[in-house]
């Protein structure tokens, strides 16, 4: 069973005449209980993925293609009405990034619970059993955001993303600002609602949290998918030449930085937007390359 | 909390009172006009010099200037406002009669420019770049470029003189014996709606703003995301967050709307403050000028601290952490 | 994304306002030759009549061309508005100059000033201060000089503040250079464009507060023409029907004040493109 499925989604931000592409031609398919790791280097575009799925994004946005929750609702032509009615908090979630900036600076925790709660007509007196499922004290619901440690910040948006129990959820950067016993807490709590049935996207720049629960692993670079496979393959026998330079830079690998800088969002490459900084490059490079794993030269014959 | 707000608007509170009397004291001794020719008025032509002299020495207006001063701050601190000189009756009197008016004219003012400016600037805000946020905009900064008092005039013309739904000036009707609140009301109409109208576009674009500037706070698209109902993440989040400095300028912007009233008081006749300042300083009445001026700053001032104990309660994060 | 070039869009506000100020400066300036009319000559056989051909305005209680006489009192109006603005951006840019460039005791007392004159009402002081120096074409412009510096002083104040924490000036002393070079080759330049926006944007603020104190008979002498008087003496004729005498001068004044406002927008936007470009979004 498909949860969704994304069909080449474009966006693209128009600023005073620059246009700044930050998705290009996207196609995922996450079925049901499957936990999808995003990962890629911060400012490829990976945020932005979530927002668009749930029709967050300003409105200088061009927004393209197509995204199927479900077998039928098409989240990115159903409207604001429907999103809001229907889709947000209830058919797909939202952990969102930054909890220092994501909670209302005026509202305890306790508060912002019991109102999510109410509006999904759930009990807003489970507020207690919902936080300490993702591991946050009942007395630190009764703190304002500012009197939270980044932590305790992160946690709680992760219990209001829960709250709604939506059966996709999308998990953008929840491990940052954690330390390492809070960030497999909070991993484990995402695997656990995946083996439950349910299903997650997680969005991440850290690759040791996509190895650790990942079914399947999409690198992203510079607004495309480089290569979407099983999470053993792409960290076992990496495909696409981003993919083994991303895992080279690791620190626990060879620690090798890769060389150059990646391209500006505004003035895209007409073909494999890594190709300048790829030691494979040939001619063919110039043309855009299409699959699970998007390299006219791979490391290892895609399956 | 609330006693270190107050008393940290108290330590501003005093020093600006005591230096705005002194250089307007000080002001005023500079003028060019004597106080006992100002008192006898036209008599001063045919009232002997020795008189004059009499007036002189009685007030002591020939003493020290600090010397006058002090007693003149003493006189005010201890509630005696001294005589007007162009009404002929003690300055407290004069402000007694008409400051109730004066504060009714603005204090409905304010309530009415609050009220539509919140309602009107969120909706705007929330469509932003749609008709009604074009309308207001455009609407906003072409009256904020017209005077007020054009603006009352034209008001005058068309509803009062032209369509006869409004009476064109004064609190009352001429032939009524007392002061009845729905005469009043009547009375009061067009002056508030026109005052309102000239001081909302300040408040309506920064509401506007703020709250399309909070629509895009990342806590604001977090509980989109958390699928709560539109209107509250409109009214409860982001215009909830946006109001905090928009509390603190209200107070700001209180001198602006004091301004206002006077105009709109001369054009529509009415009996408060503003008409009788106008009056007093045609008759370089110092005492009743400058005894208006102060109260309306201290009002000002007291104004700034309800504000400030307002968004004391408003914000935990200075309600707590101070 | 620092290398995204910001491309403007055409302005048609920006454009009109440029064409109506241009055109009304020119006017105003040659009125004494374009209609060299005594513009306060009383001709009683042509009493109120309303906007015609030979009188687009109209003419007051007393004969006057409206018209006519708007264009001269919005000289007097522009003149007293732009001297006024001047003479407050020389007293805030000295306050403001002084406190941040000494800083410490002397600013705090110098910013503690202005905060105070800030929470008074500006009005009712102008009323006072041309009350006690005796109404006319002086105290008005002491009455706006008085009452409008208190925004300079804060943008020379804190353009100066940073300034001194920016590399450049720290560069530029060890450099050896002297306080008055440092004052005029390298603090000078940065602030004088944030100065002269904030005088431009004072004018219309400058010429509602003339406006103001001659509608309440506290400005410019009541014989000259000027756009307050004018509107107070529409006042009276508003009541036999002549509403033309006080809509033409207001209706001038709010095209011109408008103008300015609208062109001194599009000035701080070029300066500071950031503000608006996040709020359009």
């Amino acid at each position: 069973m498909t949860a969704l499925r994304i069909e080449g989604l474009g966006v693209r931000f128009r600023l005073h005449g620059a246009a700044v592409q930050a998705l290009s031609d996207i196609n995922l398919q996450v079925r049901r209980g499957e936990l999808l790791a995003v990962v890629g280097e911060s400012g490829c575009g990976k945020s932005v993925l979530a927002h668009a799925l749930l029709g967050l994004l300003p409105r200088n946005a061009q927004v393209t293609g197509h995204a199927y929750l479900g077998e039928d609702l098409d989240l990115l032509h159903c409207g604001e009405q429907r999103l809001a009615r229907e889709v947000r908090g209830r058919r797909l979630g939202l952990i969102p990034q930054s909890p220092a900036t994501a909670l209302n600076p005026v509202r305890t925790g306790r508060r912002l619970l019991a109102e999510t709660l109410r509006a999904h007509g759930r009990d807003p007196g489970l507020a207690a059993e919902v936080a300490a499922d993702a591991g946050l004290d009942d007395a630190d619901l009764d703190r304002y955001p500012f009197q939270l440690s980044g932590g305790m910040a992160q946690r709680l948006t992760t219990a209001l993303a829960l709250a709604t129990d939506p059966p996709l959820l999308i998990a953008d950067e929840p491990t940052t600002g954690l330390d390492r016993p809070l960030v497999d807490h909070t991993l484990d709590l995402l695997r656990r609602r995946c083996d439950a049935g349910g299903t997650v996207l997680l969005i991440t720049h850290d690759l040791a949290a996509a190895q650790r629960v990942a079914d399947t692993v999409a690198v992203m670079y510079a607004s495309r998918i480089a290569e979407h496979r099983p999470a053993r393959d792409v960290f076992g026998a990496p495909a696409h030449p981003y993919t083994a330079a991303l895992l080279d830079a690791l620190p626990n690998w060879a620690f090798t930085p890769i060389p150059g800088h990646p391209p500006m969002l505004t003035a895209l490459p007409p073909g494999c937007a890594f190709a300048p900084r790829c030691p494979r490059r040939t001619d063919a490079c110039g043309v855009q390359p299409g699959g699970p794993v998007a390299c006219h030269h791979p490391l290892v014959a895609a399956a | 909390m609330i006693w270190r707000v107050v008393r940290r608007r108290l330590a501003v509170a005093v020093p600006v009172l005591a230096a705005t009397s002194a250089g307007m004291f000080a002001l005023g001794a500079a003028s060019p006009v004597d106080p006992a020719e100002q008192y006898a008025g036209a008599a001063a032509f045919t009232t002997s010099p020795e008189v004059l002299a009499q007036i002189r020495a009685n007030w002591g207006v020939d003493d020290p200037l600090p010397v006058q001063y002090a007693r003149w701050a003493g006189n005010l601190l201890r509630g005696d406002l001294g005589w007007s000189t162009s009404r002929h009756e003690p300055v407290a009197d004069v402000i007694a009669a008409r400051a109730g008016w004066t504060l009714l004219l603005i204090g409905v003012t304010l309530a009415v420019v609050l009220a539509v400016s919140l309602l009107a600037g969120t909706l705007a805000a929330y469509r932003r770049g749609g008709l009604l946020d074009r309308g207001l905009r455009a609407g906003a900064y072409a009256v904020e470029s017209m005077p007020v008092f054009w603006l009352a005039l034209a008001a005058i013309a068309v509803f009062a003189l032209g369509l006869g739904w409004f009476p064109a000036g004064g609190l009352t009707t001429v032939t009524a014996t007392g002061v009845s609140a729905g005469d009043v009301a009547h009375h009061l109409v067009l002056p508030v709606t026109v005052l309102a109208i000239s001081q909302a576009p300040w408040f309506l674009l920064f509401v506007r703003d703020s709250v399309a500037q909070s629509l895009r706070d990342d806590h604001v698209l977090a509980a989109r995301a958390r699928g709560l109902p539109g209107r509250v993440v409109l009214f409860g989040h982001a215009l909830r967050t946006a109001l905090l400095p928009f509390l603190t300028l209200i107070g700001t912007h209180l001198p602006e709307l004091v301004g206002g009233s006077v105009l709109v008081e001369t054009v529509f006749s009415l009996p408060g403050l503003g008409a009788v300042s106008v009056q007093a300083a045609l008759g370089s009445d110092f005492p009743l000028l400058a005894a208006i001026t102060l109260i309306t700053t201290a009002v000002v001032l007291a104004a700034n601290l309800a504000t400030d104990l307002a968004y004391t309660a408003a914000d935990p994060r200075v309600r707590i952490d101070g | 994304m620092a290398d995204l070039t910001v491309l403007r869009r055409p302005r048609p506000a920006a454009t009109t306002a440029a064409i109506l100020l241009t055109a009304t400066i020119l006017v105003v300036l040659t009125a004494p030759w374009l209609c060299p009319l005594d513009q306060s000559a009383v001709a009683l056989d042509r009493v109120a009549v309303p906007p015609s051909l030979p009188h687009p305005g109209g003419t007051d209680d007393l004969g006057r061309d409206v018209l006519h006489r708007a264009v001269y009192g919005l000289r007097v109006s522009l003149l007293v508005g732009v001297v006024a603005a001047l003479a407050a951006t020389v007293l805030g840019g000295l306050v403001g100059g002084i406190a941040g460039l000494l800083g410490g005791v002397t600013d705090r007392i110098l910013m503690r000033l202005v905060d105070t004159l800030a929470a008074l009402p500006h009005l009712l002081l102008g009323i006072f201060i041309v009350a006690m120096l005796r109404p006319g074409l002086g105290a008005v412009i002491v009455s706006i000089g008085l009452t409008h510096w208190l925004s300079t002083a804060r943008i020379v104040r804190s353009e100066l503040l940073t300034l001194r924490t920016r590399p450049f000036i720290d560069a530029a002393i060890c450099g050896g250079a002297t306080r008055t070079r440092v004052l005029t080759r390298h603090l000078l330049p940065h602030v004088l464009p944030k100065i002269a926006l904030a005088t431009t944007l004072m004018i219309p603020h400058a010429v509602w507060h003339e406006t103001s104190l001659s509608f309440l008979g506290l400005g410019l002498p009541p014989h000259l023409a000027s756009i307050g008087n004018m509107i107070n003496d529409g006042q009276r004729s508003l009541l036999t029907g002549a509403w033309w005498a006080s809509l033409v001068p207001g209706l001038l004044i709010v095209a011109v004040t408008l103008a300015i406002a609208v062109l001194a927008a599009r000035w701080r936007d070029h300066l500071d493109p950031r503000v608006r470009a996040e709020l359009d979004l």
